[in-house]
């Protein structure tokens, strides 16, 4: 496993790492068209529609997708993958409302999987946590995301 | 609302993924990544996809949530877990499906935990997880 890049060690090293934080609204415009996406009609009472909550976090907290992929070396966009999304909802989202967003990144690690060429398939394992809160304080949701950034052997 | 453990839970189709959404999806995300907008990276991809764009994660996501609050209600949806299976493409047909496995009682709130997935019909699912739904009282 030594010769692939960027080393396990640095890969581990990344738990703990916090992005800047920061706050975010999510404006009429943004949620119609967002909704829209999805199929659905708008909402009511001016709730948002909760797929915002893959990129309300991540932006809210001063990063981006592709800040995200450099963070964990990635050899290109196309060698992540989605393990899994998990979004909690305590208190549902409305539009023009501040919320302060954290984000921080929780496990990374180099894992094995099936072999690639005839040759040991590693990929990295990495995993982000994001927390919204209401402009009082209070929690409001999370999203915990977990990609894996596929490794080239050198 | 009645339900029970074992209930399904109202489909929700999907009739045709497009990709002028993905597109939107992608603009909105500030998302880089040219499989969800640019149809000739797809099919530059070693992976067969031919010349079909492929839907972000959070937007297949997201019918499974549309089906969740069609049927409990827009402020219902308490959590979701999701793994991605096989991806989802451009022209795709897919429907939303779920089951409720267990129902419990939360600080006075009546709970639905339910099993949930995505599938374009006689496939296995592209996506798949769990979900926590808040019952309306009547």
């Amino acid at each position: 496993m030594a010769d692939i890049q960027p080393p396990a060690e640095e890969i581990r090293a990344l738990v703990g790492y916090e992005f800047p934080g920061g706050k975010y609204t999510v404006a009429h415009w943004e949620n119609f068209l967002l909704t829209e996406c999805t199929g659905s009609e708008p909402l009511p009472d001016g709730l948002v529609h909760p797929v915002v909550l893959f990129h309300m976090p991540i932006l809210g907290a001063n990063t981006s997708i592709g800040g995200m992929f450099a963070l964990g070396q990635a050899e290109s966009d196309f060698s992540i993958g989605i393990e899994s999304y998990d979004w909690e909802i305590e208190r549902p989202l409305h539009e023009d409302v501040e919320y302060t967003v954290t984000g921080r990144v929780t496990e990374a690690d180099r894992m094995e999987g099936p072999r690639r060429h005839d040759r040991p398939g590693y990929y990295d394992r990495i995993q982000f946590r994001f927390e919204l809160h209401e402009p009082e304080g209070d929690f409001a949701a999370s999203s915990t995301i977990t990609w894996t950034y596929r490794r080239s052997a050198a | 609302m009645n339900v029970q453990v074992g209930d399904s839970i109202p489909e929700w189709v999907m009739e045709s993924v497009r990709p002028e959404r993905m597109r939107t999806m992608a603009a909105i995300l500030r998302d880089p990544n040219p499989v969800h907008w640019d149809r000739k990276a797809v099919a530059a991809l070693p992976f067969g996809l031919g010349e079909r764009t492929i839907n972000q994660g959070p937007l297949g996501l997201s019918y499974m949530l549309n089906m969740l609050m069609d049927w409990a209600g827009p402020t219902s949806v308490r959590r979701v877990t999701v793994r991605f299976p096989k991806v989802v493409l451009d022209g795709d047909h897919v429907t939303a499906g779920g089951r409720v496995t267990a129902i419990r009682e939360e600080d006075g709130v009546r709970l639905a935990d339910c099993d949930i997935w995505l599938s374009r019909e006689g496939e296995s699912p592209s996506l798949e997880g769990t979900a926590t739904v808040a019952l309306p009282e009547s």
